[in-house]
């Protein structure tokens, strides 16, 4: 069953039902042509183009595949049919590509589709071949289309949910292979430090928790049943170093052997788990794989003017094809610290990695100099916002001569572009707005353009910064033609940038807003309509819901726009309520990532339009990677769908262990800052507004105990408690408090009268300072002997004491009193 | 000012008084009497040594066993209020959390709810300021802190002079608006300024439910309600967002959808609040994921209420939805977890320590369920907290 749908808004075409027999029998396709070579068209000496289409298919797709090293060498006069490649008549070769093309979706060529599956390419990469194909003919059929994308959704093959593995009920289930007697010993043992609640800092989830079951509850959603060497215990371990410990009999903490016990500990629980079918009780769509959906790509771009194009789609090798289509290709060499990303583009590490272009540089140079203005268009992620001076996309020598360069420079972007108007770096550079944050650590479309007006811009998804070069108004013309076009480093290697670019291109004209804008809409990527088979559950004849589904990187997939569609016109939902979808992957729903767990909507036919549907929600979710999209099979779970339920008992809360008893601190404390000042206030009767009390205050505040912790006491809190002490008893012996405070001692007398009795100075001191019989204070008479001693040292001056030897002994014992323990113990 | 000592003086006093605290610090007695237990009450609740006559007074309740009338008799000190609680609340106003910051209308307010028992579970939705009627201090004003700076710098007493007042009036909220300490200028100042308003969320989960959002993480929460502003995709690796971002923003995007109409406004420097118009900071870096959740007004849903952070105890007399920061402080302040919080806190600040046995945990309990069911007073929990701590 095929039934096709129109979607509105997209032109619906069919798609050329030609078998292409071409030389699928023929002798000549033992071996592929080398396309590189110097092979080029002779003279073109047959009868001319008789209509202008014909001229569009002679200069944009039949000059460039008519050679022996592509389609030429079999596709000829005389040759293997369809004869599209014949050099004798073109008006016949047009004839015959017109049975081979698809001018209205030509990535859906059958010449397209032939090549990208292996026949003949020319380059080592089949879907490079295919893509410059594509490039062809969307030149001859006019360049850029006005029309939206064709689709066709097509109903996919029937297919049901697999068995799986779930997840025993509890942590000793399997006995010798439970939970508690595999994995849970090394979590115990290796990871309680931090995740378990009783860790000094504890860090959710608690999968080291001391009671096994909320470990147990805590570990699921970090252990992988159907690929035990994707789990997250195992990952942190093996790829990100994360904590690994000094496994038995080694010396040293290892990473690799910690992350194979870790690995054998999971095998060994899996492996005790019997699989069984997906839960029975779940109201499921069917399943299917992503290429089990309809192609969404072929994005409606703006590609006129492009003169270079990588989109990466290889997927291995070290080579990225320049997919333009201009000749030379301009193919760039991986090398260093790169690596190939899922669903197209090549990350850059943070060991530093480029993509360096060859001789064919110059390709750039040549067909940009005449007209003086270009742009340079990427699809990039940096990996972080802190790296400076890292350059994305340059075409240069070195770091003291370019024609043009794009780097980041933590939150922004610069951009060097080499013109009359600046010296030979392109300098000086032109930065986007540091408040603007312009560079964020998430998939971006950044362009910059030139043009001798305007000079530099950057647009960044699709919006122009607003940036402005004072540097315009110059030309090209010293351009130098022997530098090289790299993306990720500089020439010289130490300008490495970390990220991911998934698409780069370089045009000789300066693209507007509008076709940069077209091309960030356009996106990036490849991308699928997944129809999830739902008839049986609504009743409804052939009911799907459908999601857009990419690859969002190398690590999950993108589900967007959840939309209930019938692929029969005349059906009719009525009204299908939908509650609770899920997305299920591999014969069990997806751990995290569940954006459409609340979902609450009802499908009517008043918000239904035939042919369009009804979209279920405005989110778009990610959903984690497993075993690749070739096996990743997908479906989709419904608490309610029509009257189809599901009842959905959310598990219990895991029950926090018992915390375990920290070891015995201090009873006592000491007062803080504020604390110290108010209580010498109050014992002293010195107002804390006084002047010179607040500004000694002032000037030791940050300097006094902040916490009362006594083991944080330290030598400098101790000369800051002095310095406010002493302050506190100078106002209170010069301000006149004194006589209320010292009854019975005289100030103004020599300290031999004045301390005849020292108890007239210390009595008071005991009764405020210390305490009246509070046996956790110090004892009278140790203090008593402190102060005597203190006394007897300080009068003895003789003649030669100050006339004010009195007061200053006095505020000295009092300072000795109130800057003591005494007072700030608590 | 006059230079009272020199330096090698003060070294040698301080060095004096060194010499009494390593004496004082070997030494511990045998046990506390009620002189002991008065002092130490006095001393951790009110932050200075008591007179002999407090004393004397706190010594014989406690002889009489009424030690929760010594312990309030404490906190009749002005410096209850004007150190103790001070301290307690000033580290919770600003983001680098420290104490060093003046008096503000945020501390002011949680100082006057404590002195007035008034229901502390309306800390995060009242419609509550207090000012000072001290004569000289500057009148309240919406746009600075010249008001509590006068306080501070006189030190001013604060338990006699605060009284209470509308945030509906003074700031110039709608009623429906107000939400406790969380519209406070000061409060709006540290939290509400640029950003995205998840910072006002974070640090009230820091400080009113004791928990940062570490301990909060959760991965099984849906994410529909995750902003677009957040990456899928932090520097080109979905994990990252599955396996951390995800764990955060999953519940807390859903309750600081909530602030989405609020901001700080730095230039007037005053609290701003777009009735039923969200913020243009919710919607920023839109283009970070594209299909991520776009705040169209400020309802708000607890999805804490499932998972693993059920443990916080939400109320079920309440929905686990709503609009604005009224109501999802209301949600969060009816939570076992806010008021275990707050009886931790007062622990820490009065025990000097974490709950560390089986014996604290069970007071802690027991000082909660006392907490909830007399009306949310507050200084009830310090006074029981002290008595619990006053040694024996």
């Amino acid at each position: 069953m095929n039934r096709m749908l129109r979607i509105p808004h997209l032109l619906l075409i069919g798609l050329a039902a030609l078998a292409l027999n071409a030389c699928s029998g023929g002798a000549a396709t033992t071996s592929n042509p080398n396309g590189n070579g110097a092979v080029t068209a002779a003279s073109y000496i047959g009868p001319a183009p008789s209509t202008a289409d014909v001229q569009a298919f002679k200069i944009n797709l039949w000059q460039n595949i008519n050679t022996p090293n592509r389609c030429g060498n079999c596709h000829k006069a005389g040759g293997q049919s369809p004869m599209f490649a014949r050099s004798d008549d073109v008006n016949l070769a047009y004839n015959d590509a017109l049975t081979v093309v698809n001018l209205s979706q030509p990535d859906q060529s059958t010449m397209v589709l032939k090549v990208a599956g292996g026949h003949n390419c020319w380059l080592s990469s089949a879907q490079s071949c295919a893509d410059i194909l594509t490039t062809w003919i969307k030149n001859w059929a006019g360049g850029v289309s006005s029309g939206g994308t064709q689709i066709q959704l097509q109903a996919p093959v029937v297919k049901d949910v697999g068995s799986t593995k779930t997840f025993p009920a509890t942590a000793t289930d399997n006995g010798a292979a439970s939970f508690s007697t595999t994995i849970y010993p090394l979590l115990s043992q290796f990871c309680s430090r931090c995740h378990s609640a009783n860790a000094t800092t504890p860090q959710t989830p608690y999968f080291a928790s001391s009671d096994v079951n909320e470990a147990y509850a805590n570990a699921q959603a970090k252990i992988n049943l159907d690929t035990p060497d994707l789990s997250r215990f195992y990952v942190r371990l093996h790829d990100e170093s994360h904590n690994c410990w000094i496994p038995q009999g080694a010396t040293a903490v290892s990473c690799p052997q910690s992350s194979a016990i870790m690995l054998a500990a999971i095998q060994a629980f899996v492996d005790g788990i019997v699989p069984t079918q997906v839960d029975p009780s779940l109201q499921l769509s069917k399943a299917l794989t992503l290429y089990d959906g309809t192609v969404a790509s072929g994005g409606n771009r703006y590609d006129t003017g492009i003169i270079a194009k990588w989109q990466f789609k290889e997927g291995a090798g070290s080579v990225a094809d320049d997919t333009s289509g201009v000749d030379p290709a301009l193919n760039l060499n991986l090398s260093g610290d790169t690596s190939w990303v899922g669903g197209w583009g090549v990350a850059f590490g943070p060991n530093g990695g480029e993509a360096r272009g060859g001789a064919a540089s110059s390709k750039l140079y040549n067909m940009i100099k005449g007209g003086g203005e270009f742009s340079v268009e990427l699809w990039a992620a940096p990996a972080n916002v802190t790296q400076e001076d890292s350059y994305m996309a340059s075409y240069s020598g070195g770091t003291a001569a370019r024609n043009f360069t794009m780097g980041q420079h933590a939150y922004q972007y610069e951009m060097f572009a080499r013109s009359s108007a600046t010296d030979a770096n392109g300098a000086p550079a032109l930065l986007t707005s540091d408040v603007d944050r312009d560079a964020q650590a998430s998939l971006q479309h950044v362009v910059l353009t030139y043009d001798p007006v305007n000079g530099r811009r950057l647009y960044v998804n699709g919006n122009y910064t607003g940036d402005m070069d004072a540097e315009k108004g110059g030309s090209v013309g010293n351009w130098d033609d022997t530098f090289v076009f790299l993306l990720g480093n500089e020439t010289s290697g130490n300008r490495k940038w970390q990220g991911t670019i998934r698409f780069a291109a370089v045009y000789n004209k300066a693209l507007t807003q509008e076709q940069i804008q077209q091309n960030f809409a356009a996106g990036v990527g490849e991308r699928y309509f997944l129809l999830f088979d739902v008839s049986a559950l609504t009743g409804v004849s052939q009911a799907y819901v459908m999601f857009e589904v990419s690859r969002y990187d190398s690590y999950s997939y993108l589900f967007n726009k959840p939309t209930f569609i019938s692929l029969d016109p005349a059906a009719k939902p009525g009204s299908i309520a939908i509650k609770g979808m899920r997305i299920g992957v591999n014969g069990s729903e997806a751990a995290v990532g569940q954006a459409y767990a609340p979902l609450d909507t009802t499908v009517t036919d008043a918000n239904y339009t035939a042919g369009v549907g009804q979209k279920l929600s405005a989110v778009g979710t990610i959903i984690a990677l497993q075993k690749g999209p070739d096996s990743d099979l997908f479906f989709l779970s419904f608490d309610q769908i029509g009257s189809a339920m599901h009842v959905r008992t959310p598990p219990a809360a895991p029950q926090p262990a018992t915390p375990a008893d920290k070891p015995e601190s201090s009873q006592l404390g000491v007062r803080v800052f504020s604390e110290i000042n108010a209580s010498l206030s109050e014992v002293t009767g010195v107002s804390m507004n006084d002047a010179n009390v607040k500004a000694t205050y002032a000037l030791v505040e940050q300097q006094l105990p902040s916490v009362p912790t006594i083991e944080s006491f330290v030598a400098s809190h101790q000369v800051g408690v002095a310095q406010l002490a002493i302050q506190y008893c100078d106002s209170l012996v010069e301000g006149g408090q004194a006589a209320s405070f010292f009854p019975g001692l005289n100030l103004s007398a020599a300290p031999a009268t004045a301390f005849a009795d020292t108890s007239a100075l210390i009595d008071p001191l005991l009764a405020k300072g210390v305490g009246v019989n509070v046996t956790t204070q110090p004892a009278d008479a140790d203090v008593r002997a402190e102060l005597n001693s203190l006394v007897t040292k300080l009068e003895s001056c003789g003649s030669s004491c100050a006339a004010d030897r009195t007061k200053t002994i006095t505020k000295a014992a009092c300072a000795t009193v109130l800057g003591s323990g005494a007072l700030l113990i608590k | 000012m006059k230079q009272v000592m020199h330096q090698g003086s003060a070294r040698r006093v301080a060095a004096i008084a060194g010499t009494l605290l390593l004496a004082l610090q070997s030494w511990t007695p045998s046990s506390a009497g009620p002189r002991e237990q008065a002092r130490r009450i006095h001393d951790r609740l009110a932050g200075v040594p008591p007179t002999d006559a407090v004393l004397t007074q706190m010594a014989s309740d406690i002889s009489g066993g009424q030690a929760d009338a010594a312990a309030q008799l404490a906190m009749n000190n002005k410096n209850f209020y004007n150190v103790t609680l001070k301290n307690f609340v000033a580290p919770w106003t600003n983001r680098d959390r420290t104490v060093f910051v003046p008096l503000n209308d945020y501390t002011a307010t949680v100082i006057g709810m404590v002195r007035d028992d008034v229901d502390f579970s309306t800390l995060l939705s009242a419609d509550l300021l207090y000012v000072s009627n001290a004569s000289g201090a500057p009148a309240y004003s919406a746009s600075n802190n010249d008001h509590y700076q006068y306080l501070d710098d006189n030190n001013v007493d604060l338990k006699a002079t605060l009284q209470p007042a509308t945030q509906s009036g003074l700031l110039g909220l709608p009623v429906a608006a107000t939400a406790g300490i969380m519209t406070t200028h000061a409060a709006a100042q540290a939290f509400f300024i640029n950003g995205t308003n998840r910072a006002m969320f974070r640090f009230t989960m820091i400080n009113h439910m004791c928990r940062d959002l570490e301990q909060l993480q959760d991965s099984s929460l849906p994410p529909d309600r995750i902003r677009q502003d957040v990456s899928r995709s932090p520097g080109g690796d979905s994990r990252v967002f599955l396996n951390s971002c995800i764990t955060c923003h999953a519940g807390m995007d859903p309750l600081a959808q909530s602030f989405a109409y609020y901001n700080f406004d730095s230039t007037t420097n005053t609290l701003q609040y777009t009735d039923s118009t969200v913020q243009p900071k919710y919607l920023i870096n839109s283009d970070n994921f594209k299909t991520g959740y776009v705040t169209t007004d400020d309802h708000w849903d607890n999805r804490y209420r499932q998972g693993a952070n059920q443990v916080l105890g939400f109320d079920g007399a309440l929905t686990g939805s709503g609009s604005g920061a009224k109501t999802m402080g209301q949600e969060l302040a009816h939570s076992d977890g806010f008021a275990q919080c707050q009886v931790e806190k007062v622990f820490r600040a009065v025990c000097l320590r974490d709950p560390g046995n089986a014996a604290d945990r069970a007071s802690v309990q027991t000082i909660k369920t006392k907490f909830k069911t007399t009306g949310y007073k507050m200084k009830q929990v310090f006074a029981d907290a002290a008595i619990y701590c006053m040694g024996n």
